[in-house]
C-alpha cells in the first residue's frame, strides 16, 4: 500500500520535473502586437533562425494593452508596441524597461528623421517599427474623390448615417481640433470642449465606429466615406481598388507605432533579437509590402519596388508630413478627452 | 461502516470542491468588485485607498439615463421577441413525442457548441448591404436599393434574441411538461372556447416559465456589449458597452464596478418580484389545498 504510494509520488515528481525542466529549456520571447500587424511567416522564420519560441498576443487599442501592462505591474509580455503618445506615458510611469542599441546592430537601418522624437527622447524606450497617418477613406465608385478634399466635408448633412469613425478618442478629436484651427495635442479645456461641440453635430452622420479592421465596412459595402488608416487601404485595394486614401487639407494624424519592453520583461535578451531581427532590412520591405504601412527603415525602404516607394497613401511627400500633426502625449488632459469621449458615444 | 462512507467522503469531496470553485471564482471575484466600486479612482494607480459612494452617485448623471433608457428598451424588445417565437415554441415541443422532443431540443442546442462570437460575425454578413438578406429583397424587387439592416438597433435585437431565445424556451418546456392536460379537457368540456381556455388556464399555469425566462433574457442582454459592438456600430447602445469602457478605454474601475454593482442588484430586485409573483400566482390559479 505504501510503496504503491510513494511510486505514484514518484511518478508524479518525476512529470512535474519534466515540465518544469521543458518549460525553462524552451527560449521564449512574449509578443503583444496589434491585430493583422506583422507580415505572415515572419514570426515561423525567427523561431527557425534564432530557436527561439514566439507566444504572440494581439490587441485593437492602446488602451486595452495598457490597461493590461497597468494591472500586471508591467509583466507578462516581452514586447509590446505601442503609438507615440503611449511610449511617453508609459515610460514616465515606469512600465517600459531601457533599450540597449547596442544589442541591435540594425538600428542603424533606421531614418534618422524618426528617431529622437520628443515623446522618447534618445529612443531610450522605444524602437519605431512603422508609422503611418489617419485620414479619410473613400469607395470611389460610390462618392465622387474630387467633392472631398478635408475632414470639414464630413459634416456635410447628406452622409447623414453613413460615415465610419475609428473608434479612438484622440483620432476623432483630432478631426475636430483641426478643422477648428487648434492643435491636435491641445490641452486646453476649452478647445477640447470646442471641439466636442462640433463633434456633436457630426455623430447623426456616423455609422460605425471601428478599430479594428476599419476596412471591412468599406470592403462589405456598408460604408462608403469616412476615417481610415492609410495602411487599411493598402491593404482593401488588394481586394477592390476603388476604395482610396484622401490627406485631409487640415492635415491627418500622424503617429509611429513603435517597440518597447515592458519593466517586468522576463525574456529581455530575447526581446531585443526579437527587435533586431524586426529591423532587418528585407523583414521591414516585407511589413510594408504585407501591412501597407511606411516603415522607418531607410535599407528597407531601398529594397522596395518603384512603384511602392512612391505610393504616396504609404510614403506621403514632405509637405504631406508637414500639414499632418503628430499625436503627442497629452499628460493629465487625457481624462478631459475621455469625459467628452464618453458623453460622445453615449449622447446617440 | 466501510460501505456507507466512502459515498459520503465522496459527498463531501464534491461539496468542497464545488464550494472551493464558486469561492474562488464566484464569491472573490465579486467581492473584490464591490470592493473596488467604493475605491477613488486614481490615474497612476488604477484605484487608491480613501473609501467614497461618489461612484454609486455618478451611475445616476443624467448623460448615463439615456444609455440606461436605450438599454432597457432593446432588452425589453429583445424580451418579448424571445417570448412571442419561445411560446408557441416550447407548446409544440412540448405536445411531440419524446424522441421528437430530445431531437428538436438538440438541434436548437447545436449552435451553442460554436462561439457566439463567431455566430455573431456571421449576423453581421447576413445583414450587410452586399448581404443575403439585401441580395435577396433586391433580387425579388421587393427594394430598389439596400436598406441599411446592419449597425441599426434593429441588427442588435436580431442579434439578442438570436443568441437568447434558448433561454426562453428551456423553462417554458420545463413549464409545459408539468402541465396537467386534463386541466384544459375540463375547460374543454365545460365549454371554454380556445381563447379562454389559453387565457384562464394554460397562461397562468405556464407564468412560472414565462416569468423565468423573461428574467433570464432580460438582464443579460441589458450586458452583452459585444452584440452592440458588432452589430450595432460599437455606439454605445448597452449597459455593458459603458462597462466595458470605463474599465478598458477610461480606466474609471471604480465607477465601472459600481455600475456592475449596479446591475447585480437590479437583477437581485427582479427575482424577489419574480419569487413574490410565483407565489401569487401559485396561490391563486394553482391547486392550493385552498382552492380545491
Amino acid at each position: 500500500m505504501k510503496f504503491k504510494t510513494l511510486n505514484k509520488l514518484a511518478t508524479g515528481l518525476s512529470v512535474l520535473f519534466a515540465v518544469t525542466f521543458s518549460v525553462v529549456a524552451a527560449e521564449k520571447v512574449v509578443v503583444y502586437n496589434w491585430t493583422e500587424y506583422i507580415p505572415d511567416g515572419v514570426l515561423a522564420e525567427f523561431t527557425k533562425e534564432t530557436g527561439i519560441k514566439v507566444e504572440y498576443n494581439t490587441y485593437e487599442s492602446n488602451e486595452v494593452m495598457y490597461s493590461k501592462l497597468k494591472l500586471q505591474n508591467g509583466k507578462g509580455y516581452d514586447i509590446v508596441i505601442p503609438s507615440t503618445y503611449y511610449i511617453s506615458k508609459m515610460a514616465k510611469e515606469g512600465l517600459l524597461a531601457k533599450i540597449d542599441t547596442a544589442q541591435l546592430s540594425n538600428f542603424t537601418h533606421l531614418d534618422p528623421a524618426l528617431l529622437n522624437k520628443s515623446y522618447d527622447p534618445n529612443n531610450q524606450h522605444s524602437v519605431p517599427y512603422v508609422w503611418g497617418s489617419t485620414g479619410i477613406g473613400i469607395n470611389t465608385n460610390e462618392v465622387d474623390p474630387k467633392s472631398i478634399k478635408s475632414w470639414k466635408d464630413l459634416w456635410d448633412k447628406k452622409w447623414q448615417n453613413s460615415l465610419l469613425l475609428t473608434d479612438d478618442v484622440r483620432e476623432v478629436f483630432h478631426m475636430a481640433l483641426r478643422v477648428n484651427g487648434h492643435s491636435s495635442n491641445s490641452t486646453s479645456e476649452a478647445e477640447i470642449k470646442q471641439a466636442y461641440e462640433l463633434l456633436t453635430k457630426l455623430m447623426p452622420n456616423v455609422l460605425v465606429f471601428n478599430s479594428d479592421a476599419p476596412r471591412e465596412p468599406y470592403l462589405a459595402g456598408d460604408v462608403n466615406l469616412g476615417m481610415i488608416w492609410n495602411g487599411e487601404v493598402i491593404m482593401a485595394q488588394e481586394e477592390d481598388s476603388a476604395i482610396e486614401y484622401i490627406y485631409p487639407t487640415e492635415g491627418a494624424a500622424i503617429w509611429v507605432d513603435s517597440f518597447a519592453i515592458p519593466t517586468g520583461a522576463e525574456n529581455k535578451s530575447n526581446a531585443h533579437k526579437f527587435i533586431n531581427f524586426m529591423l532587418r532590412p528585407d523583414v521591414a520591405k516585407r511589413t510594408v509590402e504585407y501591412i501597407g504601412y511606411a516603415t522607418p527603415n531607410k535599407a528597407g525602404i531601398a529594397l522596395l519596388d518603384q512603384a511602392t516607394q512612391n505610393n504616396p497613401t504609404i510614403f506621403p511627400s514632405k509637405r504631406i508630413v508637414e500639414q499632418g500633426e503628430f499625436q503627442t502625449d497629452v499628460g493629465p488632459a487625457i481624462e478631459i478627452y475621455n469625459k467628452y469621449w464618453e458623453m460622445l458615444k453615449t449622447s446617440k | 461502516m466501510n460501505r456507507y462512507s466512502s459515498p459520503l467522503n465522496f459527498r463531501r469531496l464534491v461539496i468542497t470542491l464545488t464550494l472551493t470553485w464558486l469561492g474562488l471564482f464566484v464569491l472573490l471575484p465579486h467581492l473584490m468588485v464591490i470592493l473596488t466600486s467604493v475605491l477613488t479612482p486614481d490615474a497612476e494607480h488604477l484605484v487608491i485607498w480613501p473609501i467614497t459612494f461618489d461612484n454609486y452617485l455618478k451611475v445616476f448623471e443624467p448623460i448615463y439615463a439615456g444609455v440606461f433608457w436605450n438599454s432597457l428598451l432593446m432588452s425589453g424588445i429583445t424580451t418579448l421577441v424571445c417570448l412571442l417565437i419561445g411560446y408557441p415554441f416550447a407548446y409544440l415541443l412540448a405536445n411531440m413525442s419524446p424522441t421528437m422532443r430530445v431531437v428538436l431540443l438538440f438541434l436548437m442546442v447545436v449552435p451553442f457548441w460554436t462561439n457566439s462570437l463567431i455566430r455573431i460575425y456571421a449576423i453581421k454578413m447576413i445583414l450587410g448591404k452586399k448581404g443575403i438578406v439585401n441580395s435577396f429583397l433586391m433580387f425579388t424587387g421587393v427594394i430598389d436599393s439596400p436598406v441599411q439592416l446592419i449597425y441599426t438597433d434593429f441588427a442588435v435585437i436580431i442579434g439578442l434574441v438570436y443568441i437568447l431565445l434558448p433561454f426562453m424556451v428551456l423553462p417554458l418546456i420545463a413549464s409545459f411538461a408539468k402541465l396537467d392536460r386534463s386541466l384544459i379537457e375540463v375547460g374543454k368540456d365545460l365549454g371554454a372556447s380556445p381563447f379562454y381556455r389559453f387565457i384562464y388556464i394554460l397562461l397562468p399555469l405556464t407564468a412560472p416559465g414565462i416569468i423565468a425566462g423573461c428574467l433570464i433574457v432580460f438582464l443579460p442582454a441589458m450586458g452583452m456589449f459585444y452584440v452592440a459592438d458588432i452589430l450595432g456600430g460599437a455606439k454605445s447602445l448597452l449597459l455593458g458597452n459603458v462597462i466595458k469602457n470605463q474599465f478598458l478605454v477610461v480606466r474609471d474601475w471604480p465607477f465601472g464596478s459600481a455600475f456592475s454593482v449596479f446591475l447585480i442588484l437590479l437583477m437581485a430586485g427582479l427575482l424577489i418580484i419574480y419569487n413574490k409573483a410565483n407565489n401569487y400566482i401559485q396561490h391563486k390559479g394553482g391547486l392550493d389545498d385552498e382552492n380545491l
